[in-house]
């Protein structure tokens, strides 16, 4: 299911934005291995500070899955800017009926190769049905989007290929990326709807995607015991510490502020809360 | 009747309030309103179809500097239904005024995004049924993007600072295109001529248009002409 964040929701989405930047950080930086910036785990560029709408796939566990972002190609974007390779340094196609889309990625972890509902297909189309809908809603009739071959491929397969490119595939990491045009028209998004069999309505009110993302992400019950003994205030905190963490050196951090702690904890229960383990997704 | 074209008359006050007359006409729309904020000239426009007496009463209330219908919706890169708008102090504040006034608190804010941190809102308000303004909306909203970008870049470009930076910059693909045009090839023989399909010309041409602040593609040619970017014919 689908949900838009933009500046005047973004303060009831945190989590779901949080998870979709981390869901980048793995996509473009350890997949593409694009030069992008990763700071505790999450990639997060210049144009995610000029409020510009996310589109974002939900799973049914409302999981973080798919997720692209929108600006307006009047304005400040990607093209303009830190694509200009791509256009052979020309200027960009400027329109108030033509959107940009980037950073559109899919979490190849969690979804199969099959095409139920929990497949990269569908998750795909899902996010193209949705982006192209919310794009058609706003008045915009042209999306250029910046994608890798991969990508390309995924949207021809999917009845859903490009009516043209604008500039030269250019290489970009581990994988070239190039411009590719979509239309915003009905017949398009029926097509995509068709090769899914997705014939509802993908969009969720705030309200429902709230509830779909904190009935399974809402932070737990703090613990109470630990191994062999029952937490005090401090063993708490410092457990709420290593959860928290967002990348190894953080936790690391912690667990020299556990090494620091001078008396009060023994040296067996000093491990046994290093020992508490935190994994951090890195994507092959 | 067709909108006037801001590209080719001088630029006053009286100009952009027609505009605005004609925009409210062909869209159906009760009033239109267009506020731009240029931070490079650290000028704040504003232009609406408003009667003399609320557009008094908003300026003496400051309403300016709270009215959501302006604040949020600058944050927003789809056109925001007043709809969305949380009903907080601020809209209330706004709207019950309004509504003194006679005005009603359905209508949407198109925000437009300048290349230069200049944002403009063309907002357009209607009072009838809901079901009435969902089906007139779907039908004129692409229409109303591109005149919020035609008013905006006109506003924007109509001081020296502005000519300078609103210099349009149109790229190879879309001068052949233009000369193509200008050649009298129709927008298919064009997609022919240069392998690409026509919607992909079609879109070249709708970006140089809106470059050049022209609305027709006639006027693009004639004013990439005057310009000098392409030859005559």
């Amino acid at each position: 299911m689908i949900i838009v964040i933009d500046a005047l929701n973004k303060h009831l989405f945190r989590g779901i934005l949080d998870e979709m930047f981390r869901l980048r950080a793995r996509v473009f930086g350890d997949r593409l291995g694009w030069d992008v910036r990763i700071q505790d785990g999450k990639e997060i560029d210049d144009f995610d500070h000029l409020d510009p709408a996310y589109v974002v796939g939900l799973d049914e566990e409302g999981n973080v899955v798919a997720a692209v972002r929108a600006l307006q190609t009047t304005g400040p974007h990607m093209l303009a800017d830190v694509f200009s390779d791509i256009l052979c340094g020309e200027p960009p196609i400027r329109s108030a009926t033509i959107w940009e889309s980037t950073r559109f990625c899919v979490d190849t972890q969690r979804l199969n190769r099959g095409r139920d509902r929990n497949s990269v297909s569908y998750a795909t189309c899902e996010l193209m049905i949705g982006s192209l809908e919310y794009a058609r809603t706003a008045g915009i009739k042209d999306i250029v989007t910046v994608i890798d071959p991969v990508m390309d491929r995924v949207l021809k397969r999917s009845d859903n290929a490009p009516y043209g490119y604008v500039g030269k595939t250019v290489p970009m990491g581990k994988v070239p990326a190039l411009a590719a045009l979509l239309d915003t028209g009905t017949e398009r998004v029926d097509r995509v709807r068709r090769f899914a069999g997705i014939e509802h309505d993908v969009f969720l009110t705030d309200e429902e995607a709230l509830k779909l993302f904190n009935d399974t992400h809402a932070p737990g019950k703090p613990m109470e015991t630990l191994g062999k003994g029952p937490l005090n205030a401090l063993e708490t905190y410092l457990l709420e510490q290593i959860q928290s963490a967002d990348s190894p050196q953080e936790l690391k951090m912690v667990h020299e502020l556990i090494d620091a702690i001078p008396s009060g904890m023994s040296a067996s229960r000093k491990a046994e809360l290093k020992q508490y383990p935190r994994t951090f997704a890195r994507e092959a | 009747m067709d909108i006037v074209d801001l590209g080719t008359l001088p630029k006053t006050e009286a100009v952009y309030s027609a505009f605005l007359l004609q925009v409210r006409e062909k869209f159906e729309m009760d009033h239109a309103a267009y506020a731009g904020i240029n931070p490079a000239a650290g000028a704040i426009h504003g232009y609406v179809t408003y009667a003399d007496d609320w557009k008094q009463h908003y300026q003496q209330q400051g309403f300016h500097m709270i009215d959501p219908t302006l604040h949020m919706s600058r944050r927003s890169i789809a056109p925001v239904d007043w709809s969305r708008l949380e009903r907080n102090k601020e809209f209330k504040r706004v709207f019950c005024d309004a509504h003194d006034f006679g005005l009603c608190d359905q209508g949407l804010t198109i925000p437009v995004r300048g290349p230069y941190g200049d944002v403009g809102l063309l907002s357009v308000t209607r009072d009838c049924s809901s079901e009435e303004w969902r089906k007139l909306v779907s039908h004129v909203i692409s229409d109303l993007q591109s005149m919020a970008v035609h008013i905006h870049d006109t506003v924007m470009s109509s001081d020296q600072l502005g000519q300078i930076l609103y210099h349009p910059a149109l790229s190879a693909r879309e001068l052949e295109i233009l000369q193509w045009v200008a050649a009298g090839k129709s927008q298919q023989d064009i997609g022919d001529i240069l392998l690409i399909s026509h919607r992909t010309v079609e879109v070249h041409l709708r970006s140089s248009r809106e470059k050049l602040c022209a609305l027709t593609t006639a006027q693009a040619v004639g004013r990439a002409i005057g310009r000098g970017l392409i030859y005559p014919g």
